[in-house]
């Protein structure tokens, strides 16, 4: 806004303000936190309900795959941190291909969701199949919940990756500079939020036998 | 909830994390997945007790992220205050609602 | 060119519908939004209005039972997502929470603009089931499963359009908090802010934490409703009841979005207008953040009769209690203030004076049902309802419009007719409580809440409870016909009307685009230390 027409105070909220936006972009993830926060309560409450029958349909999903991604999403995390170290000390090149190899990796992960996913459907666990509704009780519950929680997720998995697509055109045209780099700083909050999230989703949906 | 008129430090930036210290997170962090899992397989038998162990692996995976590519460590205080609440406040979510139903 | 155009206050810099709906100025989306609200409340009146109709005879007088459902839940949708959960924050907090501040706008203005966006596109979406398909929804704003997954009314659209408005919602809260901590003056520490401030502070908080809560429950019933695999089926390992705490987490923390707001307004009203200090600022301000973070753990006292554990009952009703100790000392400090001061009676103070009184009737008979035994034979009752109309339109109402009539000088830059205005404030706070009182005695008798009939013992508080109808009906015609005819043929006040020494009194009426025309002074030794105390 222009603020020909008045007295600049001292303390101007359209100043650029790094420390405001990267302050919204915490309060922001805690919204997340606690979006997801409400699926993992009703994953503990169904989960106390249905002890056995969670514990059985979690044999079902596949440990090597779940492994691989978490690994490629720890290591997508520290690619995008070292874009950030890379634009702070001005290397605008480097940034920009830490942040290629960021998208590259969360279509990784992606890819292999979709294989995992597509193995699920074809045994016939999505909500609505045949073979869902035949489960026992409680087992239905597990791939409801396996399916809400990690669409959700991939969900977040393509914003992120869509922002940080973001990022690499400001920062080709040069609006992300050593002084000026809040955005891709942003770009990291949100995608660790992501590789928070799985890790926690990890180990409870396929590691807790 | 931060009581006392501390702003955040106005200049950004004055902390750079080296490539070499983000190597090491993610080392760690690798370490630590493989733990997880390695847990989860053999230790089958350990039943709640592998709950447990999970969940406290995980946290500390997700306090590692927090912490060194979050740059929470190099944050004012009041990121990890904030956090605190947050996390505090989600937590006694879960223990209401268990006190709930295990006395069912 | 300058010199010129700074006196040019924020109505008079642009002109014309887009300079108003495209405009990041905080001033014209608290506009913006005070125009959007007070619509859809005229819209929620109408509904309960014919509700009260409905119910003026037992048998059926205007309207089907069907039909009586849908317009209760249309009205509780209405008033709860569309009026009162944004009402004071985004109305009152975006025009004065900046100034208040000492500073010429929030952090993110755009994020602002698009707030308002969202909560335009949310309220066409929840008035949307009017015209399609099955009509409104009949679950009543609850959407209690399993009757939301089955009904063939138009739950999807509803349950929706309380996800985009929860949105719009976080973002305020956001944009709020993030100014509270970057924007405040020069000097203006935390124990120097207005309690206004602080008030949003805690509510922005509880927005931000509470309300993503209840978006993830709304998107499991669209789930049901489209895959319909029994989420909450107990035949299945499910639990209906899970649905109802995961709606009450936020439910219950959203009515501390509505009042939270409405006590801040009050901590600067009486103030004002006893031209004395506020006694226990200190208080005032860390019982709205021990309200926030307590009010988070009580949802459970909405579940008392729907099978919850016995431990689980004794600890939501336990906190329930404790929840009423911070709220009380906002009421004794707020008394105390009064105490010799030099009151100066206006309409806003006596908006004020009755928020007090009805905000404790409201507060008293909430602990009838916090408690467990006298609430297993009130659930359900009119007691309820009164109970809640008296915190949130006693409350938050009353507490909205003290808040019109105090800045309306200061929005606007012209006085209502003050006679008027109390002749007006009579009889609205007479209709309210010949509508509302009579509600808490039927339903201690024990008349049900949610039909469209009763039995023929509760015939005369009903008849006198719809007779209420129409005199508050009659107060707020006239009170908002006063305020509007105001805004044409009101004489034009100065700076300051009301001798206040908020900081938003020390600025030209209507204020200019950048908020002031010379830096603000913090009044000495804090934000309320009148001089003659
Ligand atoms: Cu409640």
């Amino acid at each position: 806004m222009e603020h020909a027409t008045g007295l600049v105070l001292p303390n101007s909220g359209h100043n650029r303000d790094a420390e405001a936006s990267k302050m919204g972009m915490w309060l922001f993830l805690f919204t997340e936190l606690l979006l997801f926060g409400g699926l993992f309560l009703v994953y503990m409450v169904y989960r106390m309900l249905n002890a056995e029958a969670f514990l059985l349909a979690s044999f079902e999903l596949n440990i090597a795959l779940g492994t691989i991604n978490t690994v490629v999403l720890l290591v997508s995390s520290m690619t995008i941190a070292m874009a950030i170290t890379a634009i702070q000390k001005g290397d605008r090149k480097t940034s920009v291909l830490l942040l290629y190899v960021t998208v590259a990796l969360s279509l990784v992960f992606m890819v292999i969701k979709f294989f995992e996913w597509s193995a699920k459907i074809n045994y016939g666990y999505f909500p609505g199949m045949e073979v869902y509704q035949n489960l026992p009780a409680g087992e239905s519950l597990f791939f409801f919940l396996y399916f809400f929680m990690t669409s959700l997720h991939a969900l977040h998995v393509i914003i992120g990756a869509v922002f940080i697509a973001v990022v690499i055109y400001r920062t080709n045209k040069g609006f992300v500079t050593a002084e000026k780099y809040t955005l891709t700083e942003n770009a990291g909050l949100y995608w660790h939020l992501v590789d928070l999230i799985w890790i926690f989703l990890f180990p409870l949906l396929y590691l807790i036998h | 909830m931060e009581h006392k008129n501390e702003q955040p430090n106005e200049a950004q930036g004055h902390h750079i994390s080296s490539y070499k210290e983000h190597f090491s997170t993610l080392a760690a962090l690798l370490l630590l997945t493989v733990l997880t899992v390695a847990v989860s397989v053999f230790g089958a038998d350990l039943r709640s007790l592998s709950v447990a162990t999970a969940l406290l692996i995980a946290t500390i995976k997700a306090l590692v992220v927090a912490y060194y590519f979050m740059h929470l460590k190099y944050e004012h205080k009041l990121y990890r205050w904030l956090l605190l609440v947050v996390v505090l406040l989600f937590v006694l979510f879960l223990v209401v609602t268990s006190i709930e139903y295990l006395n069912r | 060119m300058t010199t010129a155009t700074t006196d040019l206050n924020f109505f008079q810099v642009k002109r014309g519908l887009f300079s108003w709906i495209f405009s990041i100025d905080h001033k014209r989306i608290g506009l913006l939004y005070l125009y959007s609200l007070m619509t859809f409340f005229l819209v929620g009146v109408t509904l309960g209005v014919l509700m009260r109709l409905e119910l003026l005879n037992p048998g059926k007088d205007i309207m089907e039972a069907q039909t009586y459902n849908q317009v209760f839940t249309l009205h509780g949708v209405i008033m709860i997502f569309l009026f009162i959960i944004p009402s004071i924050p985004a109305v009152f907090g975006n025009f004065f929470l900046p100034i208040m501040l000492g500073t010429d706008d929030v952090s993110f203005p755009r994020l602002n603009l698009l707030s308002w966006w969202i909560y335009i596109i949310g309220s066409i979406m929840a008035l949307s089931t009017l015209v399609f398909g099955d009509g409104p929804a009949d679950t009543g704003w609850t959407f209690y499963v399993p009757f939301s997954v089955n009904t063939t009314t138009n739950v999807t659209m509803s349950v929706l359009a309380a996800f985009v408005l929860g949105f719009s919602s976080i973002l305020t809260g956001l944009n709020f908090i993030v100014t509270i901590h970057r924007l405040r003056a020069p000097g203006m520490s935390f124990m120097k802010m207005p309690l206004f401030a602080w008030s949003l502070y805690a509510t922005s908080w509880i927005q931000l934490l509470a309300t993503p809560i209840i978006g993830i429950t709304l998107m499991m019933i669209v789930a049901e409703r489209f895959f319909g695999v029994g989420l909450f089926d107990p035949s299945i390992g499910g639990d209906p009841i899970l649905y109802q705490h995961l709606f009450w987490i936020y439910s219950h923390p959203a009515v501390y979005i509505m009042a939270l707001p409405a006590f801040g307004i009050i901590s600067e009203l009486l103030p004002t207008f006893s031209q004395r200090t506020i006694f226990g600022y200190t208080a005032i301000a860390f019982s709205s953040l021990a309200i926030a973070f307590v009010g988070y753990f009580v949802w459970g006292h909405h579940m008392f009769t729907s099978g919850m554990s016995g431990t689980g009952r004794i600890v939501f009703s336990i906190m329930t209690f404790l929840v009423a100790i911070p709220t009380a000392i906002k009421v004794f400090n707020w008394v105390a203030t009064l105490y010799k001061g030099s009151i100066n009676v206006q309409p806003p103070l006596l908006y004020a004076l009755a928020f007090i009184f009805l905000f404790s009737i409201g507060g008293l008979s909430g602990l009838v049902l916090g408690a467990l035994a006298t609430d297993i034979h009130l659930h359900d009752t009119y007691f309820v309802v009164g109970h809640f109309h008296y915190v949130m339109f006693g409350g938050t109402g009353f507490a909205f419009f003290g808040a019109l009539h105090y800045w309306f000088p200061k929005i606007w830059g012209k006085m209502y007719n003050i006679t008027v205005a109390n002749i007006a404030f009579v009889i609205f706070f007479i209709g309210f409580n010949v509508l509302y009182f009579p509600m808490l005695v039927v339903g201690l008798m024990g008349m049900p809440r949610r039909y469209y009939d009763y039995l023929p013992e509760f015939h005369i508080p009903n008849m006198i409870s719809t007779f209420g109808s129409w005199i508050l009906v009659t107060g707020l015609l006239l009170m908002l016909g006063n305020l509007v005819a105001g805004l044409f043929n009101g004489k034009k006040t100065g700076r300051n009307p009301w001798n206040s020494i908020s900081l938003e009194w020390q600025t030209p009426s209507p204020p200019p685009l950048a908020n002031f025309d010379k830096l603000p002074e913090l009044p000495e030794g804090g934000p309320y230390n009148y001089k003659n105390d």
